[in-house]
């Protein structure tokens, strides 16, 4: 006989350990992969100037000699870029342009230097005027910590501020268990990205821990509907704690299903259609949303149960006593 | 409501939504050959450096522009090749290029004596003062705490520093100021000449700035006009009042190194502890201008090399041209199947849906568009994916409601009533949270963080609103001309066997 989710509360903890562990050990040894940022890259740039632009066709040829350039040495640029050039003080622009291919930290100089070389070499066939000039860049590049640390901080005192209502409007019980899930979303959501190695961009993974809270606060609300709503009816009261919840979570499987399942579908549909740019963005989105889904299925209503049952335990204790008190009123 | 009322409504809404999805959506050229141009909301709202899209003729919002800092000593390889071919005479260009040698394989060139100390590396010395003004500029450069500002090392003795476009409006000033990095003093002259001026702060040479000034900072008043505040300590207070104790026309510089930050005519004494300076300043250059000067001043003792703009270029949407139009074309197809599924499920009760849903639609678009820090971004629009499917959710779970009851033999009026009545808490809880955990998280965090809670919280006000109360009337109105609601809502009585 197979057991109910709401009895491998073990299990999923087990689970949910190993990749918090797991990802807080790679996190530490290489952080995100933020290789679509490419902080830490190498550029090839070619300048050129405005007779390049007015002479027809030489804009595209020069673009097809540096792409190549990079073919024949093995390079492939993760971002390329068409810039113009501009006046520092009046912003006005002075007619040159320039093409900016970004490479990853991982490309070597040599292989940049035999692009450069070849593309140089190319200057020949085009106009005298043409000004073309090729080098080749190294950057590394900063992150500015303060947002994210203050991103973190509201993102906790945010969610704590709503469990306090979901405690107030539903009982502590499933704020506390709220609490857990939506810590547990965040975290856990940030734990995958840096296990399997998702290329993110670097200001992604806290507002992917974002829309796990609030996937998470949303698809754990309407589980607290339905118990809410379900603990009300007599049926429910003879059942035990594990019993009511696993029912209770029946009746929610199809609101679950239909609000994560939408906002997956709707991220994957634009991820998909997007542009590379976008689609880096919205696809990795997708984790957040699969762990919600399974915290409000598996881990939170497994969570639950436990937080149910000592709540109603110390409901049970605390009529016991007034009971007591009433018979001893009476007596007196 | 009477049929004819509801005729009117729908009728008024439906030329609203035409309304609205003209001015927001569509753009078109207009005059002799396409001289004019109509800019739908959409093209006119500001876009992050991510995405971008062309407006008018020849107008771009999007992208951002890219400066690189040279520091003393530091020059380009393209303008050493400049340089290089300016000599006709071969002695001299040998003199020139012994001067120089090639750094980070020949991407820049350095100046052997004042960054080698004579050989072919950079001195010890030089690489300190460096680190030392790569930190002033990522303080400076943090301080502006906008999405899309980048600061990265390049060539490992320039920076290189990209600024968005639309999110600002005084990068070229920004670029400017915080080129600027010399210790902070204060002069007075009667001329406008700063050079000629008069240094009076830091009065005495056992004495430092910090001493006189506590700090630079920035407010904006409740009329919108910025000021730069300037702190003085008790001891700067007497020195200017005592210098300016005669003044007429004179004129109080704050510099930065031999950069005057802070022109500021004197035409009486200044006895103040702080002083409010205005003149052109807007909300973001005071800051600009403040930050500036106190990370000057913070720094003052450190050694910092002086820095020269160099290469600025401007760059369009850097995901690419098609991005935005992409991510139109995605949201057309999420908004085609949410579509669908509610014309299936409810029938013609999809319209409700549909109204409410392009209302909710055009007026986030309007908010985006006239909220100066909104702005369009992929997180804004991940936020407002999400807000549409809550609002469907509740909308969902009111119509399944309405079915049951009505399945349960109920008219259909009780039935609409009971289902609000009976989902009114769920919606205003599942809304509530959402709001505020958005306020609470836009309140605190910054950049985009900040903008995707924002859109978030402001659509789930709107979703809110638009589920308890714009969808309700609109189902009243459209069903008023349906003599078979049921049908007109695709909800079916339960069977009862008679057995």
């Amino acid at each position: 006989m197979t057991k109910r989710p709401t009895k491998l509360l073990p299990v999923w903890i087990a689970v949910s350990a190993v990749i918090l562990i797991a990802g807080i050990v790679l996190f530490a040894l290489m952080g995100f992969n933020t290789s679509p940022e490419a902080r830490n890259n190498k550029t090839v740039e070619v300048s050129y100037g405005v007779a390049v632009e007015i002479t027809t066709g030489a804009e595209e040829k020069l673009q097809e000699t540096c792409e190549a350039a990079f073919e024949a040495n093995g390079l492939k640029p993760i971002h390329e870029n068409l810039v113009v050039e501009i006046d520092s003080n009046s912003g006005s622009v002075t007619g040159d342009k320039k093409l900016v291919y970004t490479f990853s930290d991982s490309a070597t100089g040599a292989a940049l230097e035999a692009a450069r070389a070849q593309i140089d070499a190319a200057k020949s066939e085009f106009p005298v005027t043409a000004d073309i000039f090729v080098s080749v860049h190294g950057g590394e590049g900063s992150l500015f910590g303060e947002s994210i640390w203050r991103g973190a901080i509201a993102l906790a005192v945010g969610a704590i501020v709503v469990l306090v209502y979901i405690g107030v409007r539903f009982g502590i019980g499933a704020a506390l268990t709220g609490l857990t899930v939506c810590v547990h979303d965040s975290l856990v959501a940030l734990a995958f990205l840096a296990i399997a190695r998702i290329p993110v961009y670097a200001f992604a993974p806290l507002l992917y821990a974002g829309v796990a809270a609030v996937v998470s606060l949303l698809l754990w609300l309407v589980q607290c509907i339905k118990m809410r709503e379900n603990f009300k009816e007599p049926s429910f009261k003879s059942l035990s704690a594990e019993e009511a919840v696993a029912e209770s979570g029946k009746t929610a499987l199809a609101w679950i299903l239909g609000v994560g399942g939408a906002i997956a579908l709707a991220i994957a549909v634009c991820g998909g259609l997007a542009t590379a740019g976008v689609r880096l963005f919205l696809l990795p989105a997708l984790v957040p949303v699969a762990v919600a889904f399974y915290s409000s299925l598996l881990l939170g209503p497994a969570l639950h149960v436990h937080v149910k049952a000592a709540f109603d335990k110390r409901k049970l204790k605390s009529k016991r006593y007034i009971g007591k008190a009433k018979a001893q009123e009476t007596k007196d | 409501m009477g049929k004819i009322k509801s005729a009117i409504c729908i009728t008024l809404f439906t030329l609203l939504i035409a309304a609205l999805c003209f001015v927001c959506a569509v753009s078109f050229s207009y005059g002799t050959d396409g001289v004019h141009t109509f800019n739908s909301i959409l093209r006119l709202t500001a876009k992050d450096a991510d995405l971008g899209a062309k407006y008018g003729s020849d107008g771009y919002l999007g992208g951002g522009y890219t400066v690189v800092y040279y520091p003393e000593g530091v020059i380009s390889a393209k303008e050493y090749e400049e340089n290089s071919a300016s000599y006709t005479d071969e002695s001299e260009l040998q003199k020139y290029k012994d001067r120089y040698v090639a750094y980070a394989d020949g991407a820049i060139y350095l100046d052997k004596d004042e960054v080698c100390g004579g050989g072919n590396e950079p001195a010890e010395s030089y690489l300190a003062d460096f680190d030392a003004t790569y930190e002033l500029l990522f303080d400076r450069y943090a301080n502006l705490k906008k999405d899309g500002v980048r600061l990265e090392k390049r060539d490992k003795l320039t920076v290189s520093v990209f600024l968005p476009k639309e999110l600002m409006q005084n990068e070229l000033y920004a670029f400017t100021v915080h080129s600027y990095t010399g210790a902070v003093t204060v002069r007075y002259g009667t001329s406008t000449d700063s050079s000629a001026a008069e240094t009076v702060l830091p009065a005495r040479a056992d004495k430092t700035i910090g001493d006189y000034v506590k700090k630079f900072s920035s407010r904006t008043a409740a009329d919108g006009t910025a000021y730069v505040v300037i702190d003085f300590t008790d001891l700067g207070r007497e020195v200017i009042a005592a210098k300016t104790a005669d003044a007429t026309s004179g004129t109080l510089f704050f510099m930065a190194g031999e950069n005057s930050l802070i022109p500021l005519s004197v035409s009486s004494q200044i006895d103040q502890e702080s002083l409010y300076i205005s003149g052109t300043y807007t909300k973001e250059s005071a800051e600009i201008c403040a930050t500036a000067l106190n990370t000057a001043l913070k720094g003052d003792g450190q050694d910092y090399l002086s820095l020269t703009l160099g290469d600025s270029h401007r760059s369009e949407a850097l995901y690419g041209a098609n991005a935005l139009y992409g991510l139109f074309i995605a949201f057309g197809v999420c908004f085609l199947a949410m579509m669908i599924f509610f014309f299936v499920r409810y029938g013609a009760l999809g319209f409700a849906h549909l109204y409410t849903y392009l209302i909710m639609t055009f007026i986030m678009i309007l908010c985006v568009w006239s909220i100066p820090f909104l702005y369009l971004s992929t997180e804004t629009l991940l936020a407002y994916l999400i807000v549409s499917v809550v609002f469907s959710a509740c909308n969902a779970l009111v119509f399944e409601r309405a079915r049951k009851e009505f399945a349960l033999g109920k008219t259909m009026t009780s039935s609409v009533k009971t289902a609000y009545r009976q989902n009114f808490w769920h919606i205003f809880d599942l809304h509530i949270i959402l709001a505020a955990l958005s306020f609470i998280v836009y309140g605190i965090a910054l950049t985009n963080l900040s903008a995707f809670a924002f859109v978030l919280g402001l659509g789930t006000v709107f979703s809110g609103l638009c589920v308890l109360g714009l969808n309700r009337f609109m189902w009243a109105i459209m069903m008023a001309f349906t003599r078979n609601k049921g049908r007109f809502c695709n909800f079916k009585r339960e069977v009862v066997d008679d057995d």
